[in-house]
């Protein structure tokens, strides 16, 4: 086996979606060292990003009332918006020339796991999708108060509610426990001061806009994780994430998402101290270090949009432009992974959640349904006894087993079964 | 990384265990299995029902007949002259109807203020804490998958309604299996053989590839025999009113779950435990609607589904558990709603149930940081499930637990 062929099969699969065809053969070539630095390094101009026109996602206004012709317009309207939004997203995931923004983008979505179908609005979901890609690689400190005063995020939480005369606990239990600290890294009494803290804001829900209502602030001294001053969302936000569990919790939630859900993260690493200044591009650098990347115990399986992705990207799909984008969504709904639509506010499981028989019978469809709209010529033209090791190059595969070989043996004669059952496979599922 | 190390390294960190555990079953034993062995009459088949957010549980079972409840609550409580009156003290929410005519045919348990020790009020780690039922060890595995593990190899033994499987029924090494709502469609002829080949265990697999490959094994096993049955016509509730020639009892994604288990149940599938499960409790804001619309189709997704069951021979078999990660605060929040808290009523429903309460009603005078005190572990309860429903000694599934109460 080429030297580092697991550490860049890992590159290409978890900070990017696997690679385009001719990649990984060409990175195997450059090396790990030049791959990483290719991999890691955002460039300035992203043109294949840039083909991907914004979507026309605009604030609807209020609801009409009932039983008006404005309101079937607001509905249409509205559910345009709510297809556009995933599917916007989806094309920017597989055409990006550059991966790992989106990644990035990709993962703080399922960290601050907010759905659409309680906002009942797309735009303020749309806005928040451009805080985080704004902060993907940016500052924590500064993306988690870019997120106290984000629209989708409080009304999710139900911020609104959150008043000095009656506090709601909802925003300031998971900013503590799954967005900023980890639980039981705080007590309840922190929980109830945390959310006298968040009082006072207000969200216009067609917009997002969140404004300030001092009357309805608690300006009262708060005790929060030993600290007594009188917080405010903001400066307890900035009190939370300057805690070292902080950087403990988002150094745990890398390495959960990126690196492994089954083992944790060791206790002596360096994840923790690369964090030290907030700094997210650095924690990225550490979490691709060798050592972490070559240990074969690190497998984790691919969520249904990262392995949708990969696939798009290897066989050059616009996923807008499948027909149809429709069909496309209800597909990513079998397989329980909706972008805009986590299950809850911890976001999508992990590993073997994914790997249940009704998910194998979605992506055996899924597959033949894709493979059916692509250009598979460059695999035709391959000797049928080649495919098998040109499609293990082609798709980042570390090494088909003796099972998938004896399998994918039966149908080498055949592009697009032999495609769906490599795509299918154990080992194109799961990342090695 | 040479293959040799890497096979080594599996086998001495035991990663390779799922594929040499798990016997290979081909289409052919499981069919036959299906049609050969069907379940036996008589033997209990368990029905899980998880309420996913938080259930409020002193708006399910409301005491009506304490101030303090009102007086903590004055937004949303419910009216004496509301609640389904289950005794001088307790009272159903309004929308469980259908769980109160079973309640008078003594058909129901409620068991009070139920959780577990130092209760977690995060939705995630309280439902992993449930699911898993270890809260003091916190395994990973879930309570039913570990009953799983300690009974022969079956894919059918245990399902899940949905394609993403809970961890109730994941084990070490071995899980139940998830159905999707509409069945299977698997690829057919030649080429299923060639995907069937992917299903193989191979000892270079590590833990997630060979689970990979058990999913598609046990997608051909089960879908062989689940598929034909799914096109029958559901069981006819005939003690229903009907509407257009269907039973009356709404539509809701829950009583769709519940019309899979029926026809399947009757079928003969040997499944002994089932998992279905609503999510929405979650009521931070305007509860007392919201809940009630939840509340009002479990109720009548549980109770049709009884009256289905009951013109089968597996209608004496069936129990049902109904519950969530947690009940809610006592005081209500500003915003009409109530935030996460603590103990609450598990519901036990069949006609192997000894109907009626168990357990103290926790008080509302003596809270826990504003929270009510758990008055019933809920091990006593798996406990009971596992030996009088299920037939399995449960201590060992439990890590050791050993009391248990008396509900059947």
């Amino acid at each position: 086996m080429e030297t580092n062929r697991l550490e860049i099969a890992r590159l290409y699969h978890r900070f990017g979606f696997g690679p385009r065809p001719g990649e990984f053969k060409a990175a195997l070539a450059n090396g790990l060292s030049a791959t990483k630095t290719a991999l890691l390094s955002v460039p300035a101009v992203d043109s294949g990003a840039a083909q991907v026109a914004e979507p026309n996602i605009t604030n609807l206004g209020t609801r009409p009332d009932q039983k008006t012709s404005a309101l079937i317009e607001f509905n249409i309207a509205l559910r345009q918006q709510v297809k556009d939004l995933p599917l916007w997203w989806l094309d920017r995931m597989a055409l990006s020339d550059h991966a790992l923004t989106e990644r990035m983008t990709w993962f703080w979505h399922g960290h601050w796991a907010t759905a659409i179908g309680k906002i009942n609005h797309a735009y303020p979901i749309y806005v928040q999708n451009q805080t985080l890609r704004k902060y993907a690689l940016g500052n924590f400190g500064e993306m988690t108060s870019a997120m106290i005063n984000d629209g989708a995020l409080q009304f999710w939480l139900d911020g609104g509610e959150n008043t000095a005369k009656s506090p709601n606990e909802n925003l300031a239990r998971e900013l503590m426990e799954l967005f900023v600290l980890g639980v039981n890294r705080y007590t309840e009494t922190d929980v109830r001061e945390l959310s006298r803290a968040l009082t006072g804001y207000q969200i216009e829900r067609p917009s997002g806009k969140v404004t300030f209502n001092a009357k309805r602030y608690d300006s009262n001294i708060k005790t929060i994780l030993g600290s007594s001053t009188t917080f405010n969302g903001i400066s307890a936000a900035a009190h939370l994430v300057a805690q070292k569990d902080s950087a403990k919790f988002i150094s745990e939630r890398f390495w959960f998402r990126f690196i492994s859900s089954q083992i944790e993260l060791p206790s002596e690493n360096s994840l923790e101290k690369s964090f030290e200044t907030r700094d997210i591009s650095k924690l990225v650098v550490a979490l691709a270090d060798s050592q972490i990347l070559s240990n074969p115990s690190y497998s984790i399986v691919k969520p249904p949009v990262e392995w949708f992705i990969g696939v798009a990207r290897y066989l050059k799909l616009t996923p807008s432009a499948l027909k149809t984008p429709g069909q496309l969504l209800s597909y990513l709904d079998k397989l329980a992974q909706v972008p805009f639509n986590p299950p809850n506010v911890g976001g999508w499981p992990t590993d073997e959640s994914w790997l249940s028989s009704a998910s194998a019978q979605s992506r055996i469809q899924f597959a033949a349904w894709l493979i059916k709209q692509a250009d598979l010529t460059a695999l035709a033209a391959i000797a049928p006894n080649k495919r098998i090791a040109w499609l293990q190059d082609e798709l980042g595969v570390l090494s088909f087993s003796t099972r998938t070989r004896l399998a994918l043996n039966g149908v080498k004669g055949t592009p697009a079964q032999l495609l769906q059952l490599a795509i299918c496979s154990p080992e194109y599922v799961v990342s090695a | 990384m040479d293959t040799l190390s890497r096979r080594k390294f599996l086998q001495l960190s035991g990663a390779a265990a799922v594929g040499a555990a798990a016997p290979l079953l081909t289409m052919e034993d499981i069919a036959h299995a299906a049609q050969a062995r069907p379940l036996p009459l008589g033997t209990p088949i368990l029905i899980m029902v998880t309420l996913y957010g938080g259930n409020d549980g002193l708006n399910t079972v409301v005491p009506f007949t304490d101030p303090l409840y009102f007086s903590m609550r004055p937004d949303i409580s419910y009216a004496p002259e509301k609640v389904l009156k289950l005794d001088e003290q307790l009272g159903l929410n309004p929308a469980m109807t259908g769980i109160k005519s079973l309640w008078d045919q003594k058909k129901v348990a409620i068991v009070r203020g139920v959780g577990y020790p130092k209760p977690d009020r995060s939705h995630f780690t309280s439902m992993a804490i449930w699911q898993s039922g270890a809260p003091v060890s916190r395994l990973n595995s879930g309570w039913l998958g570990r009953w799983v593990e300690s009974q022969a190899v079956d894919p059918m033994l245990a399902i899940s309604l949905g394609s993403v499987l809970p961890p109730l029924l994941a084990g070490e090494k071995r899980s139940g299996s998830a159905l999707p709502l509409g069945g299977l469609v698997i690829p057919t002829g030649t080429f299923a053989k060639d995907c069937q080949k992917l299903a193989q265990a191979v000892s270079t697999d590590n833990k997630l590839m060979a689970a990979a490959a058990t999913s598609m094994r046990t997608l051909f096993s089960v879908s062989n025999t689940v598929t034909p049955v799914l096109k029958m016509p559901a069981p006819v509730a005939d003690d229903l009113p009907t509407v257009n020639g269907g039973n009356a009892g709404g539509d809701s994604n829950l009583a769709q779950q519940l019309d899979v288990v029926a026809k399947l149940i009757a079928a003969g599938s040997p499944t002994r435990v089932w998992s279905v499960s609503l999510g929405g409790f979650d009521t931070h804001a305007n509860e007392a609607n919201a809940q009630a619309e939840l509340l009002g189709t479990v109720s009548a997704a549980l109770s049709r589904f009884t009256s289905q069951m009951k013109n089968t021979s597996r209608g004496k078999d069936i129990v049902m558990m109904v519950y969530s990660e947690f009940g809610r605060r006592v005081k209500g929040n500003a915003s009409q709603g109530t935030d996460h808290g603590t103990a609450g009523p598990v519901f036990l429903i069949g006609d192997r149930v000894k109907g009626g309460f168990y357990g103290d009603q926790p008080s509302l005078s003596n809270l826990v940081n504003g929270d009510l005190s758990v008055t019933t572990d809920f091990r006593d309860i798996y406990a009971a499930v596992l030996e009088d429903v299920l037939k399995t000694p449960a201590e060992k599934v439990l890590t050791g637990w050993k009391s248990k109460g008396q509900y059947f």
